[in-house]
């Protein structure tokens, strides 16, 4: 874990020149001699720097029992989970809330979860008549229209 | 001292129907939060903040998230007894002695102690919140900008040195937490930070889908990983009110592990995990048959419940005297004051007697109803965990997605959150606190803002902070905590380093 540790290190080394740069440049530290809105961000900027860097120095070497970032397939249903859940984000929009849901909710259980199609698509209506129910009827929440509903 | 005319005020307000409903729910959401893993009561109060803003009044609001809170703690020794895997962090303790005992067939009366311990526990936090809170928050009113300054500033150290394994990796989250603070507008000069083009972020970025990406999607991703390998309870619960002589034995195992998770739990970040901690070592030290712990001693389970208890009631004092919260739970209530228009802090108690009384005497009421829920329908909790992973999953993530978007009907809000969830689960991945990330993001703004006036006040000049008696001693004491920890580190490193040398003489070959 080790090298991921270092990895991190350097990511926010990144975020933190990345802040250093807005506050020092595009901000300003001090406004006619009093704070101004760069100061504390650049004042966090350079402690995560050094706090990076400390992060780095502690993470040289190899580790003693070297122990991987994913156990070996541990990675697919995680992965497909955030697939289907970006689908979801992309229909929103466009296919609206409910039909989204019952998108999601299917997809999930048939891919990620290995459930029958049935169950999958019937869990998946009840599902979105509850989200239906609670949030559009009762919240009464503005969802977006789509093509069914 | 003891202001009875408030609490009485308090109990008009919890009795209503409406807030005695929406306390029964939150117990009963947290006792199912608590009682299965995965979940913590962060996440879920990041899931209900949505909904609460939907709810009418804001004492209904915080009585339903505080009832989650507390009632966490008690489901949470559930699982650790009978599965040996704890549903919160808090109870982790439990699992030692817990589990031993329901493998010794004793599980109902490990689980009729923890519930008693519990209550008494609670009510003992309760009771000393409803004496301490009002002077404290007297006190807190002679606070100016350096004072709250210096505050957040021991507050978050101490905060993200006790949370987590790591000292480093939490002080580095609530860096980042701070930064994430300060994107949008500037409250002060107006000035637009960190949006880099992006409309949607010139107003400040949101807690709530900053909580849930963090919290929900991070922690559901996480779960994934491990799902399929939660065994399902086929332990039979015979008798689940422990004896007179199982109550003679824990009675001042749940004494002192009250009085230690209450005073644990006021400190920032001491919460209910280290609170179970330091009782069960303190209940271990003090014990006649210090060999009979990690065997089945009913203290190790009688002490660490109670003081995760205590601690959970206790951690309100600060959010509500001093509007600091100490950990990730009551960072999301801070955050529901917040969207409800209340600021949390010493003018919370005089202007808003009613949210302020209604809670605690809501926690009153709670405690009594979890003793219930947890006692008699301990069976119903149980068969609560023969619900699969599987389907609970999606209908949190759902709850999730449609949730964060109805806080703003932003469907930017959905690809924010889903990049925080990331984020979220790659910091866990590579065992990053998330609570310090949180807790500097809601202190951020109360901490540049102090920082900000105060060097207003002196022209400029950082001593302010040194000159004023009160902020000097929180420095002085800040800067003392991060020494002595410096040192232990140094220590340890040392120590580490000495261990490994005799195996540096002699390496072993490594296959590349």
């Amino acid at each position: 874990m080790k090298s991921w540790q270092r990895y991190a290190g350097v990511f926010l080394l990144a975020l933190a020149g990345v802040v250093i740069q807005q506050s020092f440049w595009v901000l300003r530290l001090f406004d006619h001699g009093q704070p101004g809105s760069g100061l504390m961000p650049f004042g966090l900027g350079v402690i995560l720097a050094v706090l990076a860097v400390i992060l780095i120095a502690t993470n040289l070497g190899t580790d003693a029992a070297p122990e991987p970032f994913w156990e070996p397939k541990a990675w697919v249903r995680p992965l497909l989970a955030l697939a289907i859940t970006v689908l979801f984000a992309w229909l929103f929009d466009d296919v609206g809330a409910i039909t989204s849901v019952v998108v999601l909710v299917a997809c999930w259980l048939f891919l990620v979860e290995r459930k029958g199609a049935l169950v999958s698509a019937g869990t998946a209506a009840a599902t979105g008549l509850v989200v239906w129910l609670v949030f559009e009827r009762f919240l009464q929440t503005p969802f977006p229209r789509g093509l069914l509903f | 001292m003891f202001e009875f005319a408030g609490l009485l005020q308090g109990f008009e307000v919890a009795f209503t129907p409406v807030n005695l409903m929406w306390c029964l729910i939150g117990c009963l959401l947290g006792t199912a939060v608590g009682v299965l893993p995965g979940l913590g009561p962060a996440a879920t109060i990041a899931l209900l903040l949505p909904i609460s803003m939907k709810m009418g009044t804001p004492v209904t609001a915080i009585i339903l998230m505080s009832g989650v809170f507390y009632g966490a703690m008690y489901g949470g020794s559930t699982t650790s007894i009978l599965l040996k895997l704890p549903g919160e962090a808090a109870s982790v303790v439990t699992c030692i002695d817990g589990y031993q005992m329901a493998r010794n067939g004793r599980a109902g009366a490990a689980l009729g102690v923890a519930a008693i311990g519990s209550f008494v526990a609670g009510t003992v936090g309760v009771i000393g919140m409803t004496m301490m809170a009002p002077p404290l928050a007297e006190a807190a009113l002679k606070f100016g900008p350096p004072e709250y300054f210096s505050l957040t500033v021991l507050g978050l150290l101490l905060a993200t040195y006790l949370t987590g394994e790591s000292a480093l990796k939490g002080l580095i989250m609530a860096v980042i937490g701070l930064i994430l603070g300060c994107v949008g507008l500037d409250p002060l000069s107006g000035a637009v930070r960190f949006d880099f083009g992006i409309t949607a972020l010139q107003s400040n970025l949101d807690f709530v889908t900053l909580a849930m990406g963090l919290f929900g999607v991070g922690e559901i991703l996480y779960s994934l990983e491990k799902a399929g390998a939660a065994t399902l309870v086929t332990t039979r619960i015979e008798r689940i009110f422990p004896t007179l002589a199982d109550l003679a034995r824990s009675k001042w195992a749940m004494v002192r592990g009250s009085v230690i998770g209450f005073l644990v739990g006021i400190l920032p970040g001491g919460g209910a995990v280290l609170s179970s901690l330091v009782s069960y070592a303190v209940e271990k030290k003090a014990s006649k048959h210090p060999e009979e712990f990690g065997k089945g001693a009913i203290e190790g389970v009688a002490g660490p419940e109670s003081a995760n208890n205590a601690a959970a009631s206790s951690s309100f004092i600060p959010l509500l005297t001093l509007g600091i919260p100490g950990n990730a739970s009551t960072a999301m209530i801070f955050a529901a004051l917040l969207i409800h228009g209340i600021t949390p802090g010493p003018f919370l108690i005089k202007e808003h007697a009613d949210v302020f009384w209604g809670v605690v005497a809501s926690m009153y009421l709670g405690n009594v109803v979890l003793l219930i829920l947890n006692l008699p329908l301990i069976g119903i909790w149980v068969q609560l965990l023969r619900v699969p992973y599987a389907f609970m999953a999606p209908m949190i993530m759902v709850l999730t997605l449609v949730g964060v978007y109805s806080v703003n009907n932003s469907a930017f809000d959905i690809w924010v959150m889903l990049f925080m969830g990331v984020c979220g689960y790659v910091a866990r991945k590579l065992k990053f606190d998330l609570g310090p990330l949180l807790l500097a993001f809601v202190l951020g703004p109360i901490m540049e803002r102090s920082l900000r006036q105060a060097l207003l006040m002196s022209n400029g000049k950082a001593d302010i902070f040194f000159t004023h008696p009160i902020s000097a001693a929180l420095l002085g004491i800040a800067a003392l905590f991060v020494l002595y920890n410096l040192r232990l580190a140094w220590r340890k490193r040392r120590e580490a380093g000495a261990g490994a040398q005799p195996q540096q003489e002699a390496p072993q070959p490594r296959k590349e």
